[in-house]
């Protein structure tokens, strides 16, 4: 029983060659822990029933009909993922706008977030509080964030083109101009480039100095030790940051919804307000489902790729030793 | 082991481990190095940049302490010149029900918090410290499950809720936390797996079950833990805004998250939204956001996972 507390992952290694071949019986006092168990994660088993792939299924086939979710859905085959592939404009507008909105702000947060914590790296006096102000901003729930900035992008009494008349620039109508709404909503999430920031900086205060030292001798400058000692090592960081920050950029939801309403003439519109809207604003229920498997597909393609291109760039300390 | 957990695995493991690290080498001396050097223009930089992230917020108070006619005439300045401390009060007592919202809010979010800590707890546990015929496969499922994004979900979930007429009830935000979540499933069982298995054998000698060594035992050694996971569920669910939306229809029922924007939406067929009394309403949806970071951060620190041990093995 030591035995088995002290290694909770189950199969240890001396059980092995006894249970090949066929399955060692419990005994009874292995039943009762397995029941036991069984009934300890309960909890789990019903709520991944019936919130998760009981819904999953019952996705699938709402997708697969045309639905309005009061009168009986009707089957219509493949015909909404048809339609949404060769005659949405609008679905494929917002796969572009969510693309767009991906692709700029989740590098651009993350490299500003970079830049900022080798900075607070430094040995700099208040560092606590710069964290604390650059971490800020993550802390203000999303909601309260699209309702500041849009007064803080009001065309002409918000700060920011108060600021850039300063130097005698005709700052854009932000969300009111289809060129320039998206930048705009990229503006608040790179607001919140602190987050990585934290995480980054831990990490950074955890390489060790015989590294930076070693390169000192050798003549390196700050900005080679930057890229060879500390960007290596916080790629693993970097990494999880990335992954993150794409799987939540393509759900981008609240900021939209509140700023607007993916318009003008949809020039903001993305993947998840679309489906809000044709789920309950206009009651397709079936074409809805099929956005949102539309979405599965492009967040496992986007984090396949990712896990894909990672051998290539992210440094684990672990593989290096063997 | 899939692609899927090793990601997993190494990449939460380390982000926490680096926390861990942060609370560990905080005051380093030795570093008079040329790396560590801060400049004239470090400072500069980290002035400017701090200054600039700053100002959404100087605007917010601004904004709050303005006048009713000052933001009719979008005059309001970005550093405050007048200061209406009474804005705080109205929303309480004129008709904006502010005061329904935050009750809503503490009610929603207080609830979630519990389930998440009662039923993750549980499963974590039993991950991490029984042994059953499946237990790997039925733990490999519980990270698959991290994959789908809840919106697959979103629709199936309101035709549920919907027939047991649940729409318009706070039971839809609330419920679905008593059964547990992968990922604090995942962090428990990370947790519980570096606890020292001595003192639950000394309790089984002493007769005790599994469910005696759960509550008299490792809960309370979980502690840690399970205040990380009971500020994760309330920030998320504080914060929630298209859950009320999709299930909240009531004014009366709003959480603060959605009952913010509402004001700001049903103003405008009549008249502009008070614009100062939203930003009240901003500020009290973020103020305990950051007294909650502030009080638990020590525990968050202090749940040093390490990647070494993390994941399916």
């Amino acid at each position: 029983m030591a035995q088995a507390l002290a290694e909770p992952a189950g199969t240890p290694a001396t059980r092995a060659p006894r249970a090949r071949g066929r399955r060692p019986r419990l005994t009874k006092r292995r039943k009762q822990e397995a029941r036991l168990f069984y009934l300890f994660i309960s909890p789990w088993i019903i709520g991944f029933v019936v919130f998760l792939f009981g819904p999953m299924i019952a996705s699938i086939y709402f997708s697969l009909t045309d639905w309005d979710s009061f009168t009986a859905p009707a089957f219509v085959g493949v015909a909404n993922y048809i339609r949404l592939l060769t005659n949405d404009p609008i679905f494929w507008k917002s796969l572009g706008n969510t693309f767009y909105y991906a692709a700029v702000s989740v590098p651009l947060s993350m490299g500003i977030g970079l830049w900022l914590a080798n900075l607070l790296n430094k040995r700099v006096r208040f560092r606590k509080l710069f964290r604390t102000v650059i971490y800020l901003p993550i802390l203000v729930p999303i909601v309260a964030t699209a309702l500041i900035f849009k007064m803080v992008l009001a065309p002409t009494t918000g700060p920011l083109n108060r600021f850039l008349a300063v130097f005698g620039i005709t700052g854009p109508a932000w969300l009111l101009d289809p060129n320039s709404v998206k930048p705009a909503i990229i503006l608040l999430s790179v607001w919140g480039a602190g987050g990585a920031t934290v995480l980054l900086l831990a990490a950074m205060k955890g390489i060790p100095t015989e590294f930076y030292e070693a390169a000192e001798i050798d003549g390196a400058g700050p900005i080679r030790q930057f890229w060879s000692i500390t960007f290596p090592q916080v790629t693993p960081i970097i990494f999880f940051n990335l992954i993150m920050g794409l799987i939540g950029s393509f759900q981008v939801f609240a900021q939209v919804y509140i700023l607007t309403q993916g318009g003008p003439n949809n020039a903001s519109q993305m993947m998840v307000p679309l489906l809000f809207q044709e789920a309950f604003s206009f009651y397709h229920m079936g074409y809805a489902s099929a956005i949102s498997w539309m979405l599965f597909v492009a967040i496992l393609m986007l984090t396949l790729i990712a896990f894909k291109t990672a051998r290539k760039w992210v440094f684990y300390e672990n593989e290096v030793a063997h | 082991m899939s692609t899927l957990s090793t990601g997993t695995t190494l990449n939460t493991g380390t982000t926490l481990n680096a926390a861990a690290v942060l609370k560990a080498s905080d005051g380093h001396q030795a570093r008079a190095l040329r790396a560590f050097r801060a400049t004239p223009f470090t400072y500069a930089t980290l002035i400017v940049v701090s200054s600039i992230l700053f100002v959404p917020f100087i605007l917010l108070v601004s904004i709050a302490l303005s006048s009713d006619a000052t933001v009719n005439q979008n005059a309001f300045t970005i550093i405050p010149q007048e200061f209406h401390f009474e804005n705080f009060v109205r929303v309480f007592t004129t008709d904006l029900p502010m005061g329904r919202f935050l009750v809503n809010s503490v009610i929603i979010a207080t609830f979630s918090a519990v389930g998440q800590v009662l039923s993750s707890s549980l499963v974590g546990y039993a991950f991490a410290r029984m042994r059953a015929p499946g237990k790997n496969v039925v733990f490999m499922i519980v990270l698959a499950t991290m994959m789908i994004p809840a919106q697959i979900t979103m629709i199936p979930q309101f035709i549920l809720f919907k027939e047991l007429g649940w729409v318009n009830t706070f039971l839809p935000l609330i419920i679905p936390n008593f059964f547990s979540n992968a990922f604090n499933i995942f962090l428990i069982r990370q947790f519980v797996s570096r606890l020292s298995g001595e003192i639950d054998e000394a309790g089984m000698i002493d007769g005790l079950g599994f469910f005696g060594i759960f509550r008299r035992i490792t809960l309370p050694m979980m502690f840690p833990v399970l205040v990380a996971i009971g500020i994760f569920t309330l920030t998320a669910s504080w914060g929630d805004f298209m859950g009320p939306l999709i299930y909240i229809s009531d004014e009366s029922k709003m959480p603060l998250a959605l009952g913010v924007q509402y004001i700001t939406s049903t103003g405008q067929a009549l008249q502009a939204p008070p614009w100062n009394l939203v930003m009240v309403g901003s500020i009290l949806l973020t103020l305990p956001m950051i007294a909650i970071y502030y009080l638990g951060q020590k525990y968050l620190y202090e749940m040093n996972i390490t990647g070494g041990s993390a994941g399916v093995k």
